[in-house]
C-alpha cells in the first residue's frame, strides 16, 4: 500500500469512524424519546431491584415477568414489590427472542419507567429506553447510571452535531435531581 | 487466502478512539443459541458450541403471509395509491421487494426460490407462535409501548424434533420455527411510508428501510455496529431511507457489505468460489496477567470489535465480535480468537481490532454475550465438562499487531 493510499484509508477510517457515531434518529423498533417525554409518559418511576424472572407460554407466546423490588420511588404508587411482563424469553426448548427487550438479572439494580394501561401489566416505557441500569465503581462506592438505549453517540442531522442519545455514566445523585426537574415540569 | 495482508492501524485508532469514544458493539452478527447437551445427542448433536440461528434454504422453505388488515385511525401505512385494492398491491410490491434485497445478495444459499409466494391475509390477529411467519400492521399486541415502532419475534429450538404450531419440525438445532413482524399500529405519532409515498409524507418512516431491516432478523441476523449496514440498530430519520433503493440490475443496493458478508456466513453457498476468503487470528493481552482470574480458563481478550476493511476503497466488508472460539463436543473457549468469513478472496484487507470501552456498556450486549454458554446454573443438570461462564468484556486495551507465522 503506498503512502498516498495508506493515507486516503487513514482518512477514510477516520470519516467511518465519524459515522459510526451517527446514530441518526430512531432505532428501528424504536422511536427515540427524550428524557422529558420518558418521565411525562411513565405511569410509574423507580429504583428497583431485579429479584427474579420466570418466562412462560400465554396466549401462545412467550412472555417473561421480571419481578422487581422498589427501592425508592418516583412517579405513581407502586407496591413494595412490582411485576413487569415482556415479549420473550426460554421455555424449555424453545427461545423467544426479540431485540431491544430489556431482559434483568437477579441482583440487577435499575431506574426504570413503568407504563400500563387499561389494568395491563407493567412494561417498561419504550424497552432498552426506560431501562437506566445502576453500576457501582467497586473502589469508590460511587454509582453510575447508564440507559440502556444510549450505546451510541447520535449524529442530528438536521442540526449537524454530534450528541450522546441518552444517558451514560451519570452519578445517581445527578441523575435523581434530573429526574425530579423532568417531573416537576410534568407537573406545570 | 493468497494475496490477502494484514495491516493495523490500530495504534493509531485506538489512540485516537481511545482519546474520544469507542465505536459501539459487534459487526455483523448473529442469533447464537447453545444446543441443549443434556438430551441424546441425536436431537442436540452433542456439542455445546453456539450455533447460529438460522431458516432452512430450500426451495419454499421460507413462508410468508402478511395481514391486509390495515390500521386507518390513525393511518399507519402511507401509500400513493389511495384506491383499497392499490393501497394493498402497493404495500405487497413493497413487502416483496425487500424480501428480493436479501434474496439479491450472490454467493449464498439464500435465493429468491427460497421464499415461497407472498400470501395474504384477512385475519386481524394473524402473528403469534404458530408456525407460521406473519406480517402484521393491525395487531395491537401487548409488548407496545409508546416509543416502540416495530419489531421482529423469532422463535428458535435448541434440538432437533420441536415445532412449534404448524412449523415443521425442527431438523437442525438454531433452526427458526417463527418468525414475525410486528408494526405497532397504535401510535398515532407513528406512520410508514412506502417508497412512492415518502417524500409527500416526510414525517413518516420509510416502510422499505424498516421492513428490509426487519426481515434481516427473521432470517437470523442480530444487529451490526457498522454504520452503513442495513442490521444498524438505528433506522434513518423520517422521510429518509437507507442505502441506495434496490433496483432490478442490483436488487441489493440498500445493504452495506457487512449484511452481504454476514449474509454469506449465515447461508454459505458450496458453489460460491469468490467469497470463500476468512480471515482469523488471535488477540492477546501483552501482559497474561491483565486476563480476569474468574472465571478460570480465559487465556484471551474477550470482547473486541474486529472489522476487515477492502485497502483498495475502505470499504468495510465484514467485522465481529472477537475472543472466543469452539470446537466441538464444545464449550466455547475464550481464546482471544475472531474469525471473519465469506470475504472475496483475492483483495488485501486491513484489520483493525477495539475494545468496547466508552461507548458501549458491555450490559448494553449481554444477550449476545450470555448466549455463548450455558452452565448448571442457567441450566439444571448441565453437563459440568460442556458448561462455561462468559467472562467480562475486557474494555481496556490498545491493540498493536505482530507479524504472523
Amino acid at each position: 500500500m503506498s503512502f498516498e493510499q495508506r493515507r486516503r484509508f487513514l482518512w477514510i477510517l477516520f470519516l467511518a469512524g465519524l459515522a459510526l457515531l451517527a446514530g441518526i434518529a430512531n432505532a428501528t423498533t424504536l422511536a427515540r424519546m427524550r428524557f422529558e417525554d420518558l418521565a411525562q409518559q411513565a405511569t410509574a418511576v423507580a429504583r428497583v431491584r431485579c429479584v427474579g424472572a420466570e418466562s412462560r407460554w400465554e396466549n401462545g407466546e412467550i412472555w417473561t415477568e421480571t419481578r422487581f423490588e422498589v427501592e425508592e420511588q418516583n412517579k405513581g404508587s407502586l407496591p413494595s414489590f412490582v411485576t413487569v411482563k415482556m415479549l420473550g424469553g426460554r421455555v424449555g426448548n424453545l427461545h423467544s427472542r426479540i431485540e431491544e427487550v430489556p431482559t434483568f438479572r437477579a441482583g440487577e439494580e435499575a431506574y426504570v419507567f413503568l407504563w400500563t394501561r387499561n389494568g395491563e401489566p407493567y412494561r417498561v416505557l419504550g424497552w432498552t429506553q426506560g431501562t437506566f441500569r445502576i453500576a457501582r465503581d467497586s473502589r469508590t462506592g460511587l454509582e453510575t447510571v447508564t440507559q440502556d438505549s444510549a450505546a451510541t453517540p447520535m449524529f442530528d442531522l438536521r442540526t449537524r452535531q454530534f450528541r450522546h442519545g441518552g444517558i451514560r455514566n451519570l452519578p445517581v445523585a445527578i441523575f435523581q435531581l434530573k429526574l425530579r426537574k423532568a417531573l416537576e415540569r410534568n407537573a406545570l | 487466502m493468497k494475496n490477502r495482508k494484514k495491516r493495523c492501524f490500530a495504534s493509531v485508532l485506538a489512540a485516537f478512539y481511545g482519546m474520544w469514544f469507542a465505536p459501539i458493539a459487534q459487526a455483523y452478527s448473529f442469533d447464537m443459541i447453545v444446543p441443549d447437551v443434556r438430551q441424546p445427542a441425536s436431537v442436540s448433536g452433542g456439542s455445546a458450541c453456539p450455533v447460529k440461528a438460522h431458516q432452512l434454504t430450500p426451495a419454499g422453505s421460507i413462508a410468508f403471509r402478511w395481514s391486509t388488515v390495515l390500521n386507518t385511525n390513525p393511518v399507519t401505512i402511507v401509500t400513493q395509491n389511495q384506491t383499497a385494492s392499490g393501497k394493498l398491491t402497493e404495500i405487497q410490491q413493497v413487502i416483496s421487494q425487500s424480501m428480493a434485497v436479501w434474496t439479491g445478495v450472490t454467493g449464498t444459499a439464500l435465493t429468491s426460490a427460497t421464499f415461497a409466494p407472498l400470501t395474504q391475509t384477512t385475519t386481524q390477529n394473524a402473528c403469534g407462535s404458530d408456525g407460521i411467519d406473519s406480517i402484521c400492521f393491525d395487531q395491537a399486541d401487548a409488548a407496545f409501548t409508546p416509543g416502540v415502532l416495530a419489531f421482529t419475534r423469532v422463535i428458535v429450538t435448541d434440538r432437533i424434533g420441536l415445532q412449534v404450531g404448524s412449523s415443521p419440525v425442527a431438523t437442525q438445532a438454531g433452526q427458526i420455527l417463527d418468525a414475525d413482524i410486528y408494526f405497532n399500529p397504535s401510535g398515532s405519532q407513528v406512520a410508514f411510508a412506502t417508497p412512492q409515498a415518502l417524500a409527500a409524507n416526510p414525517t413518516a418512516y420509510d416502510f422499505e428501510s424498516v421492513l428490509t431491516h426487519e426481515l434481516g432478523h427473521t432470517l437470523g441476523f442480530s444487529h451490526s455496529a457498522v454504520w452503513s449496514a442495513m442490521m444498524f440498530p438505528f433506522a434513518p430519520a423520517p422521510g429518509t431511507f437507507s442505502g441506495v433503493r434496490p433496483t432490478a440490475q442490483q436488487p441489493d443496493a440498500p445493504l452495506g457489505d457487512d449484511d452481504r458478508t454476514g449474509l454469506r456466513v449465515l447461508y454459505p453457498n458450496p458453489a460460491d468460489t469468490v467469497h470463500q476468503g476468512s480471515i482469523r487470528g488471535q488477540i492477546f493481552p501483552a501482559n497474561p496477567l491483565a486476563l480476569p482470574a474468574s472465571p478460570p480458563g480465559v487465556t484471551g481478550v474477550f470482547g473486541t470489535h474486529v472489522v476487515a476493511v477492502d485497502a483498495s476503497n475502505g470499504a468495510v466488508m465484514g467485522a465481529t465480535m472477537g475472543g472466543w472460539s469452539c470446537t466441538a463436543p464444545g464449550p466455547a473457549q475464550f481464546d482471544g480468537t475472531y474469525e471473519i468469513d465469506g470475504l472475496p478472496v483475492g483483495s488485501s484487507y486491513t484489520v483493525y481490532a477495539e475494545a468496547l470501552n466508552g461507548a458501549v456498556n458491555p450490559s448494553q450486549v449481554t444477550d449476545a454475550i450470555n448466549s455463548l454458554c450455558r452452565n448448571a446454573t442457567t441450566d439444571p443438570g448441565w453437563p459440568p465438562l460442556q458448561g462455561c461462564v462468559v467472562p467480562a468484556v475486557n474494555t481496556s486495551f490498545t491493540t498493536r499487531t505482530r507479524p504472523g507465522p
